[in-house]
């Protein structure tokens, strides 16, 4: 049962103060390495009293271990679908979803499904347990891990989101802030050790200084070799996060590859309701190659200072 | 391409009551309200706890939104911004208040939060929490029917909020099945279907796609024009920048009222608050880090082209 937590698993440990990635200060155990995934075919529809809606259609990619991939599309466009999809909490109605090269029948599958982890949307409000300790080791547990490595995993989940157990483990979900649940909730998954992990709109309503931490959270596990799946409407994390870009629009494929910045790149971001990251239309208007605008303000800087 | 909003939008504030009742009878209140002259919301030291916590939510609040006004406020997760726009709304009861009043109804009184619900409107946070109907289109007609619109009249104002929010195709279709920009849209439209006086966003762009962001904030935009004061709770620091003037809370009280610049040229503040400089501005700060420093700080991308002395 635990087979999928522990099997060739690699620790990866990051330098504390080691470029932005530094949280908190702490040095801390992050997972690892990546998971590869495909998409074939997928099709998938929500039903409805009069027809279905379809909400995937023929949706196929491909991504690399260790890749991250920012998911982006307008409101309606089938992105938490897909994640939900992957995640293998609705079933497609055609087409199949592979891990790690192993396709759906494999007898392995089962395990590697496991080790994909989902953060949905608002995450917080499945906060549930009467401490925060407790909430995070609710996932761990049901996979049946042991409890050493349960609250192993626990510790290392909550150092990771800035959480720090010693501070925090005892504390009741509902008496943390809104920032602090959505880590809570973001360290619930990452107990479970994800190899491949799916955010759904992980910025949504979190403040600035909030949402830099967890970017500066994803930037590390993206670092740590996780695969990284980025559903979200802000194209200047996205930029600065994903390597890989798959623009959905009605449930299709508008287009899937390394994201490039350069004049079709623009076109298709203006053609699926999106905007360029700042960054890219900045360096058209200073008249440079948006092909090689940076990722961050800080890289930005560097060049223009 | 994002279609264009209708250019003539009917008018969003309430018509003149034949009886003259409370909707539109000059503010201000009583006697000794100098300062109120103009005000749509006026709260002096506002206070507000939640049952069982340990502390205040709102510590002695004071604001004061004029007729039109866009006034932004900006606050870390957990600072009051949400309970403020609930209790300028009317849905709940003040702890108490030097002053309290909205639309020139007394929020510290049960029958004034009751007719101060009806002219302020208050998007919540999570569209969710706000669809109650089986349809988009009843969903937008709800407040109206509370308010036993006539139903030729009624269903005008449906079509008109449908298609100002791209609704119209999705008029018939189950809220719980929309997209969350979606279910956003169809949230707002059911506020703004009940004419306003004022109306109080709590971070309605959150969930929006870019284009659809654009939309709501030029809806905004145009609700000023029909002289609504909006009050914008917002993490979106590009928002704020189009603003009036900004209000910065800090644990439930207000550390910064004033002037845009005024805010994000206090960086010490800015990170103290939780917040960020629009991204212009940060780009700014990472370039006087590195000895170029732009004067003035440029908050918007044109501003910084300018100042960067790129091509027009």
């Amino acid at each position: 049962m635990s087979a999928s937590g522990e099997r060739g698993r690699r620790r990866h440990r990051a330098e504390a103060g080691g470029g932005p990635a530094g949280v908190n200060g702490h040095a801390v155990p992050v997972p690892g390495p990546g998971m590869a995934l495909w998409c074939h075919g997928l099709s998938f529809s929500y039903e409805e009293a009069r027809a279905p809606i379809p909400a995937l259609r023929d949706v196929g990619f491909e991504l690399a271990a260790g890749r991250s991939l920012a998911l982006l599309g307008a409101s309606g466009s089938g992105k938490s679908t897909l994640l939900q999809v992957i995640k293998g909490l609705d079933a497609p109605e055609a087409g199949e979803v592979g891990l790690d090269g192993r396709a759906p029948a494999a007898p392995e599958y089962a395990a590697l499904q496991r080790e994909v982890g989902l953060v949905f949307q608002t995450p917080e409000l499945q906060l549930f347990a009467a401490s925060a300790r407790e909430d995070v080791a609710f996932g761990p547990r049901r996979l049946g891990r042991p409890e050493t490595e349960v609250q192993a995993a626990v510790d290392e989940a909550m150092e990771l989101v800035g959480l720090p157990p010693d501070v925090f483990a005892g504390r009741h979900p509902y008496a943390l802030s809104g920032g602090e649940q959505r880590r809570l909730a973001l360290a619930g998954v990452l107990a479970m050790r994800p190899r491949l992990l799916l955010l759904d709109e992980p910025f949504v309503s979190l403040d600035p200084a909030t949402r830099r931490e967890l970017a500066r959270i994803l930037a590390r596990l993206r670092a740590a070799g996780v695969t990284l799946v980025l559903a979200t409407h802000d194209v200047d994390l996205a930029w600065a996060l994903c390597d890989e870009l798959l623009v959905l629009d009605g449930g299709r494929v508008l287009a899937s590859g390394p994201w490039e910045a350069g004049e079709a790149g623009q076109a298709l971001l203006v053609a699926s309701r999106l905007r360029e990251p700042f960054l890219v239309e900045l360096w058209r208007r200073l008249g440079r190659d948006p092909a090689r605008a940076p990722r961050t303000a800080a890289e930005a800087a560097e060049a223009l200072r | 391409m994002t279609p264009a909003l209708d250019p003539t939008p009917t008018p969003l504030t309430p018509p003149a009551r034949p009886d003259g009742s409370s909707g539109t009878r000059p503010l201000g209140g009583g006697a000794g309200e100098g300062s109120g002259e103009d005000a749509l919301l006026e709260v002096r030291d506002l206070r507000y706890r939640y049952p069982g916590a340990p502390t205040d939510a709102l510590q002695g609040l004071d604001l004061t939104v004029a007729v039109g006004e866009f006034v932004a406020v900006v606050g870390a997760n957990g600072s009051g911004k949400s309970t403020l726009a609930r209790l300028l709304g009317g849905l709940e009861r003040p702890a108490g208040a030097a002053k309290a009043v909205a639309c020139g109804h007394d929020l510290l009184a049960d029958d004034g939060r009751m007719a101060a619900r009806r002219e302020v409107g208050v998007l919540f946070q999570n569209p969710e929490n706000q669809l109650v109907a089986e349809c988009v289109e009843d969903d937008v007609a709800f407040g109206l029917e509370n308010l036993a619109w006539p139903p030729e009249e009624m269903r005008r104002r449906v079509d008109e909020m449908l298609a100002r929010f791209r609704l119209t195709e999705l008029r018939t279709r189950e809220p719980h099945l929309l997209s969350g920009g979606q279910k956003q849209r169809a949230a707002l439209a059911g506020v703004m279907a009940v004419p306003r006086r004022v109306l109080v966003l709590d971070e309605p762009t959150a969930m929006l796609d870019p284009a659809g962001r654009e939309e709501v904030l030029e809806a905004v935009r145009g609700l000023r024009a029909d002289g609504l004061a909006v009050l914008l709770v917002t993490q979106e620091m590009d928002e704020v920048v189009g603003a009036d003037r900004v209000v910065a809370l800090e644990l439930g009280a207000v550390v910064y009222a004033g002037d845009v610049h005024g805010l994000f040229s206090d960086i010490a503040l800015v990170r103290r608050l939780g917040l960020s400089l629009p991204a212009a501005g940060d780009l700014a700060l990472e370039l006087a880090a590195r000895g170029r420093p732009l004067k003035p700080l440029p908050l918007t991308l044109d501003e910084l082209v300018a100042t960067l002395g790129g091509p027009a």
